[in-house]
């Protein structure tokens, strides 16, 4: 059996549309090749409030999917973090089953510096930390280079454009294509070209798809994990 | 005060709750105040303003315009007295690099630092008491010798003595004060402004003036072994001869000569025309002095291209003003002379050649030769200084004094100004000699000099500039040029009075320096700026509360409010998750770090004090 759920994780109005951009072009992926696929937005959190936490999750499997009418991911094991101090936030790692984790941060830096931020009950989970710059990789906007060098007059554009009424209508842009590549790319799961087929900005994923650092944090900490006595698990529940 | 991980509760944490709880929800409220909302960080964190960073001595400029524009110009005057022991000298002469330096020139006009600089310097002067004794410790039984009491050495003893040592200044001549008296004519820096200037540094007791003592004939290079330390600032006070036919003619003297004669009040004769040959501020200024001791026609002869003159450009227009006539590109070939007596110049048409080296070669065009009558030719075509006294490997060939980059020439023996520099400015001399006197400080107590740590310079382009509205600068009055050459005593440029002081310093932009403006108060939507006193106090930032929004830091008109990663504040060995992240105080005027909670409990204990001491107080009573 093949499941899979992933969850993104974002901050409100100014990176919303990047996240439900990931998760929209994993499902619809899933979907095209013939998984059960699902997409689900999140209201949870107040998205209508500027840089506050926000999620949107996509799970897919080759069997109808057990927990369909559960609103949030119980058992994430990908996870993406469109912004990189999300990474010391909070416990994204919620229900998933140990060592298996596998979680894309959008960073310029080592995942190395990054892993310093999990403790441990986080470590324990995570399979593969995977960094990639999808601020410098994507496709840059106008003078300034996309997401986080934003003037307050680009802020207060994106502060009207509250859950999508005033933002543009295709489908995996700006960072959310080389997360989406480099998220495809570590995972192995859907094929890069089908992904590839559900995304606009084709270039912006390739380069994310090739241009990333993976950590396989599972396999050089097997050794002390199973020391301590707690045991890799296979599968998500 | 870091908790390793998130303080997310026990109960919490059951694998299927899958989830953490939002902002809205109670629990989620615990975790975090206002939500998890914050990615970059508001920091205070003061920059180098230009103007700082371009004086040689380091005056604290931002600050002391910050208190005049408040009208404190006491303090304003013992800020600057902290780097410069005579503003009431540099205020009149110095050639004001920080006004060169200033960000304002990007947007309207500099700020007339050097005015308000001299307003500070005629406030000290006025002083009943010399607030700089009390500034001084006891000496500390070391003691350093000084060699010229120009600005360098005049400094360096002045530095020395504040750090406690005991001075002793060689002086050539009778009086102090180098190349400021023997240099700068009296119309640009009043005798007596020099005297009180001199006399207040003499004024902090165990600072020994020897005079009419030149290092070299009445002392040695092997006596100022003696002393524990050393500094040599002798400047460069033989001008230079110029190597033509008819040099020795009567009536041909060296402009730095006669400018020494007429500063040391000694009587000088000038002819009706006068001829002065060099193209820099010497030159200038003898040529002024000259039509004030009765020259009917002066003519400046120089090399350079009037755009290459050195001669600074307010000068230089003064000059011109004065009836100074310029002849430039043009040469003097010989003097011309009548039993012995100068009577004239033959002058050709010349340019001068720069190669790669620095060096200049004047090159004369033949055949364009023309005479001109005159009665005296001043040359001002640079200074020397002879240096036999000075031990062979240590001078160049250029006739200066070798250093290394801390201004040590050998052992505890350190020199600065002119000799080591060559021709340059008072402010130079003035920092050689802080500089001097600090790492003699570091040598003595058996420190390393190492280099000073790179500054980061506020730029014009990371100020608001909206909030600057466009404000012309307040020039310093200037008595007209019909009025000012009579007199070889009336000083020039006249000070500011107290309103233009204030106006002046009140166009300041306090370059990436808090200045207390309230701004960041004010515009935060989050109330997480907070101030513990009513005006020009201290800000820190509820990073609690803050989220990260950043609008203090778009709107912060000085800049030295800064947006700083969340990651990049973790703490060695261990990881400060965001929810218990905390600043770090940085910046001098805002501090980041005072824990709210902390000010409220003082709050509480002070208003608990009084209502003791009331209560006490009514038990007495009964």
């Amino acid at each position: 059996m093949i499941y899979h759920e992933l969850s993104v994780w974002t901050r409100g109005i100014i990176m919303d549309k990047e996240a439900r951009d990931v998760a929209n072009c994993i499902a619809n992926a899933a979907a095209k090749v013939g998984f059960h696929s699902q997409m689900i937005s999140d209201y949870v959190d107040d998205p209508d409030r500027t840089n506050c936490l926000v999620r949107k999750y996509a799970r897919f499997s080759d069997e109808p999917i057990e927990f369909k009418f559960i609103y949030e991911n119980p058992h994430p094991n990908w996870v993406v973090l469109v912004e990189e101090t999300l990474v010391k936030a909070v416990n994204f790692f919620r229900g998933t089953a140990d060592g298996s984790g596998v979680l894309v941060v959008n960073s310029a830096r080592e995942p190395e510096y990054l892993l310093k931020f999990l403790p441990e009950y986080m470590l324990q989970k995570l399979s593969k930390l995977v960094a990639v710059d999808a601020v410098s990789l994507a496709e840059q906007q106008g003078s300034s280079p996309w997401m986080f060098v934003r003037d307050l007059g680009q802020l207060a554009y994106d502060r009207m454009s509250t859950e999508g009424a005033n933002e543009r209508s295709a489908v995996g842009i700006g960072i959310a294509a080389p997360l989406l590549g480099a998220l495809t790319a570590a995972t192995g799961v859907l094929e890069l070209d089908v992904v590839a087929d559900t995304v606009e900005e084709r270039d912006a994923f390739y380069r994310g798809a090739e241009n990333h650092r993976v950590l396989d944090y599972a396999e050089t900490h097997k050794h002390m994990q199973e020391a301590a006595g707690s045991p890799v698990a296979g599968t998500p529940a | 005060m870091s908790v390793k991980g998130t303080k997310i509760p026990v109960e919490l944490r059951l694998p299927l709750a899958g989830v953490t709880p939002a902002p809205t929800e109670q629990a989620g409220q615990e975790l975090f105040p206002t939500g998890n909302f914050r990615f970059f960080r508001p920091v205070y964190r003061d920059k180098m303003p230009p103007c700082n960073h371009a004086c040689p001595t380091g005056e604290n400029i931002q600050r002391y315009l910050d208190y005049v524009k408040h009208e404190r110009f006491f303090d304003g005057y013992m800020t600057i007295i902290d780097d410069n022991p005579m503003p009431a000298v540099t205020g009149r002469v110095c050639y004001h690099p920080c006004e060169g330096a200033c960000n304002r020139k990007d947007h309207d006009e500099p700020i007339g630092i050097r005015n308000v600089e001299r307003f500070l310097g005629d406030f000290g002067l006025e002083l009943a008491d010399n607030p700089i004794k009390d500034t001084v410790p006891p000496v500390n039984g070391k003691r350093v010798a000084v060699v010229g009491s120009g600005p360098g050495g005049l400094a360096c003893a002045y530095h020395a003595r504040r750090l406690g040592y005991r001075v002793t200044v060689f002086e050539a001549l009778s009086k102090a004060g180098g190349m400021m008296r023997g240099g700068i004519p009296h119309w640009h820096l009043p005798e007596d402004v020099l005297n009180k200037e001199v006399a207040k540094i003499e004024d902090l007791g165990d600072i020994e003036m020897k005079y009419n003592t030149r290092v070299g004939e009445d002392v040695s290079w092997d006596d100022l072994k003696d002393f524990d330390a050393a500094f040599i600032s002798v400047g460069q006070d033989v001008g230079r001869k110029l190597p033509i036919e008819g040099n020795d003619l009567r009536g041909v003297v060296g402009g730095l000569e006669f400018l020494r004669e007429a500063g040391f009040n000694r009587p000088v004769k000038v002819g009706k025309k006068v001829l002065v040959i060099g193209g820099g501020n010497t030159a200038s200024d003898t040529a002024r002095s000259a039509l004030r001791l009765g020259a009917e026609e002066v003519t400046i002869v120089s090399l350079e291209a009037p755009d290459e003159l050195l001669i600074v450009p307010e000068d230089l227009e003064q000059a011109k003003e004065e009836g100074v006539q310029f002849k430039t590109n043009t040469a003097c070939a010989r003097i011309l002379g009548n039993d012995g007596v100068v009577n004239g110049a033959v002058l050709c048409k010349a340019r001068l050649e720069k190669d790669e080296g620095g060096n200049v070669a004047p090159q004369m065009e033949e055949g364009t030769e023309y005479e001109v009558d005159c009665d005296t030719v001043m040359i001002s075509i640079g200074q020397v200084q002879h240096l036999d006294w000075v031990p062979e490997g240590l001078r160049d060939e250029r006739g200066l004094i070798r250093t290394d980059p801390y201004g040590r020439i050998d052992g505890n023996i350190f020199a600065g100004g002119d000799i080591i520099r060559g021709p340059a400015m008072v402010v130079d001399a003035l920092g050689d000699g802080k500089r001097a006197a600090n790492n003699i400080d570091k040598v003595l107590n058996g420190l390393e000099l190492v280099p000073e740590s790179p500054v980061e310079v506020m730029p014009y382009e990371r100020l608001n500039t909206a909030y600057f509205r466009h404000a012309p600068r307040i020039e310093a009055p200037v008595l007209p040029p019909k009025e000012r050459v009579t007199d070889q005593k009336m000083e020039v440029t006249l000070a500011y009075d107290q309103e233009q002081a204030v106006g002046e310093s009140d166009r300041c932009m306090s370059c990436g320096v808090c200045n207390g403006c309230d701004n960041c108060y004010i515009v935060c939507p989050d109330v997480s700026v907070v101030r513990d006193q009513r005006e020009n106090g201290h800000y820190s930032i509820r990073t609690k509360y803050c989220k990260g929004c950043l609008v203090c830091v778009q709107e912060c008109p000085t800049g030295c409010l800064e947006k700083v990663p969340e990651l990049d504040f973790d703490e060695e060995g261990d990881v400060t998750r965001m929810e218990t992240a905390f600043s770090v105080f940085d910046g001098s005027h805002a501090t980041q770090s005072v824990p709210i909670a902390k000010m409220h409990e003082e709050a509480i204990a002070e208003y608990d004090a009084s209502r003791r001491a009331k209560v006490d107080a009514g038990k007495g009573e009964k």
